[in-house]
């Protein structure tokens, strides 16, 4: 009985939180709160996949549900981003029958790394992607290690890990556990041999903290790695990317399947890559995956373009507070070889929680944008002092600052036509977009 | 002046741009005209902290800093030593612990500290990540930045923050937080409090100077410093009336 009107409350406040625009949390804080153990006592799909980690996870959830859904599956995934336990359970009870049978043939989660574990209580995954554990958000995660903790919890003896293998720290989470596949990317052209970025996450083994050798790195300290005293080492991938052009925006899996890139960021790569060997353990042919991700471009917004006076914009949108992802971008933009001005914008440093933390600004490797083509970079926002005095300590000459965000646009608009790049956050984007000058592309 | 500036496994204990402590203060003392080397002393590595002028080490993970323990210890007469001959030192984020009598991580094992100081860490699987605003002794400014941990500390008689509006202190909300004795300085506040708070970096100066025995000159500001670490209080102090 409590099952029944547990999913009955939630598929009606679903409808009713749909009616006026509330989010998709509350039906299932309600549920649970009739019915702790709902989740339990439903029939869920024959695949439950799970995606989690620092980054990537929202790109690799839309690229497999494109993927089972262009394959005739019924995929359900929440698309909404409500990757905690009340959106997941609104997400499985609203597309229950009234007897507690999910329609679908797979149940595709987007799952928040601090609250895995409490989300799969009840039920457990069958493929659980983890994409990688970088250092994010230290404001609410504390550090990657600790996100590891709170993961570890959450992985079912029965459940298949899908891992990383060239992320010296999700690795880990294969240590104890029979039922794993790996993806990586091999040695490509734009690998260094060495561990790029400001701090050196790879330096020592996440194991046993004996120092790491590398025999090529992708970025920052992802790559071939090797602790020299425990063999805690880069595992041979079950699904790898085994050439890769960024330049010509040409990815082959597997040796056989080629992927056109959409956006030519090794980021992307690893997204693609999580996405394949997904979908390939779901039984779908390599084939048809590299042609339904061929151009894919990501619906997440961002990448949102725009006009801003004679300039072509380009928002590249990545959380504050987050610096792999903040030297990918930047990685992208020195990558682009066209003369161009860059504008960073730190306003609010989350749009979810109030911070005045700029540490994070300390481990980003602006020094990227030492380059020749990059003709001006602004600094703008409340924190734009905090970012000044980062620039101090790079080599970067050609930096100023312009407080406000309308001001700092109007300086960009009256000068020049180069390509303008904005590096900012989700919390601080559409301050530029909404800007009345600012016209946005498709 | 040739200063040296000792800098302690530099990338084991590097959570939050804790190196920015060092880059601040090695450009702040050669603005002033001294020729600054910094050292840096990889774990397992040795170092002679007897011709040292600053000794820092930053944050890193629990499992790090178990590992970062283990090495210093066997420095720790070296250390202490360095302490009594007023060798400023800095110990950033949760390698302020390691100077303690003892270290007690989440599973209940307990790890010996150098001694240096009395008090005692004993580590929690809840952290506490939060802003902060706080009031020391040293200077009139606030001292603002944030903290990431997961420990109580009890047994600090000297702390560096003496009170805190906002923030998790040593043993609880809202200070006192860290720990000062004569030129040790400790603090759980992460990242580059330095940068963050230029008068507690004149601090760190001053202290330089008076260990060589020189008077220290005046310390031009540093327009980003200043202006920053005004908005940050002014948005810090704002909060805290909520």
């Amino acid at each position: 009985m409590r099952k029944f009107l547990a999913i009955v409350v939630c598929k009606l406040g679903r409808f009713v939180g749909k009616l006026v625009g509330k989010g998709s949390s509350m039906p299932g804080k309600f549920a649970l709160k009739i019915c702790p153990d709902i989740l339990r006592r439903v029939q869920l799909p024959p695949h439950i996949i799970a995606v989690t980690g620092s980054n990537g996870k929202t790109s690799t959830v839309e690229m497999i549900a494109t993927v089972l859904r262009g394959q005739g599956k019924n995929v359900i995934y929440n698309a909404e981003g409500s990757n905690q336990v009340e959106g997941v359970t609104t997400l499985i009870l609203t597309h229950a029958t009234l007897g507690g049978k999910v329609n679908a043939d797979v149940l595709l989660l987007e799952s928040d790394e601090r609250y895995a574990a409490h989300s799969f209580k009840y039920f457990h995954p069958t493929e659980f992607v983890i994409t990688n554990l970088y250092r994010d958000q230290l404001t609410r995660n504390g550090h990657p290690e600790s996100v590891f903790d709170a993961i570890l919890p959450a992985i079912h003896p029965d459940t298949e890990l899908i891992l990383n293998g060239d992320d010296p720290l999700s690795s880990c989470f294969a240590i104890g556990h029979e039922n794993v596949k790996w993806f990586g990317l091999n040695r490509c052209a734009t690998d260094t041999e060495t561990p790029t970025g400001v701090y050196h996450d790879g330096a020592y083994c996440p194991v046993c903290h004996a120092p790491m050798e590398y025999e090529y790195v992708h970025y920052n300290h992802i790559g071939a790695y090797r602790c020299t005293s425990c063999g805690h080492a880069r595992p041979t991938p079950d699904y790898a990317a085994t050439e890769l052009d960024l330049q010509n925006g040409k990815l082959i899996l597997d040796g056989q399947f080629t992927v056109a890139l959409a956006f030519r960021s090794i980021y992307n790569v690893y997204n693609i890559l999580a996405a394949y060997a997904a979908c390939r353990e779901c039984g779908v042919e390599g084939a048809a995956i590299a042609d339904t991700l061929s151009s894919y471009i990501l619906k997440n917004g961002r990448m949102q373009t725009f006009t801003l006076g004679q300039h072509h914009g380009t928002l590249l949108t990545s959380k504050h507070e987050n610096s792999i992802a903040y030297d990918t971008n930047l990685r992208y933009i020195a990558s682009t070889n066209e003369d161009c001005t860059v504008l960073i914008i730190v306003d609010a440093v989350s749009r979810k929680y109030f911070t005045s933390e700029t540490s994070w600004l300390w481990d980003i490797d602006f020094d990227q944008l030492n380059v020749p083509h990059v003709k001006r970079v602004i600094l703008s926002g409340m924190y734009r002092n905090d970012l000044a005095e980062r620039f101090r300590f790079t080599g970067v000459q050609n930096w100023e600052v312009i407080p406000g965000i309308p001001d700092a646009a109007a300086a960009i608009r009256d000068s020049g036509s180069e390509a303008l790049y904005v590096v900012t956050c989700f919390s601080d984007r559409d301050k530029l977009l909404n800007l009345p000058d600012v016209k946005k592309e498709g | 002046m040739e200063l040296k500036i000792l800098h302690f496994y530099p990338d084991l204990m590097s959570l939050y741009g804790s190196y920015a402590n060092v880059s601040i203060l090695k450009r702040t003392l050669e603005e002033l005209g001294n020729t600054v080397t910094v050292e840096r002393v990889d774990l397992g590595g040795d170092a002679d902290l007897t011709h040292a002028d600053f000794v820092y080490m930053g944050a890193g993970t629990e499992r790090a800093q178990k590992a970062a323990l283990l090495y210093f210890s066997k420095l720790g007469d070296a250390v202490k030593a360095a302490a009594d001959a007023g060798v400023t030192m800095l110990f950033a984020g949760n390698s302020m612990e390691l100077l303690g009598k003892t270290i007690t991580d989440d599973a209940g094992k307990v790890y010996e500290g150098l001694g240096l100081a009395d008090f005692t860490a004993v580590q929690n699987k809840k952290r506490f990540v939060e802003d902060v605003y706080g009031h020391t002794d040293l200077y009139e400014d606030a001292v603002v930045g944030f903290v990431n941990r997961c420990s109580v500390i009890t047994g600090v008689e000297t702390p560096l923050l003496t009170s805190m509006d906002m923030g998790h202190g040593n043993e609880g909300p809202c200070g006192p937080e860290g720990y000062h004795q004569g030129s040790v300085f400790a603090s759980q506040l992460t990242g580059p409090i330095l940068v963050k708070n230029p008068a507690l970096l004149k601090i760190m100066v001053q202290a330089v100077y008076r260990h060589r025995g020189e008077t220290c000159p005046e310390i031009p500001v540093d327009q980003y410093m200043a202006e920053g670490w005004a908005i940050t209080a002014e948005q810090l102090k704002a909060r805290c009336t909520k």
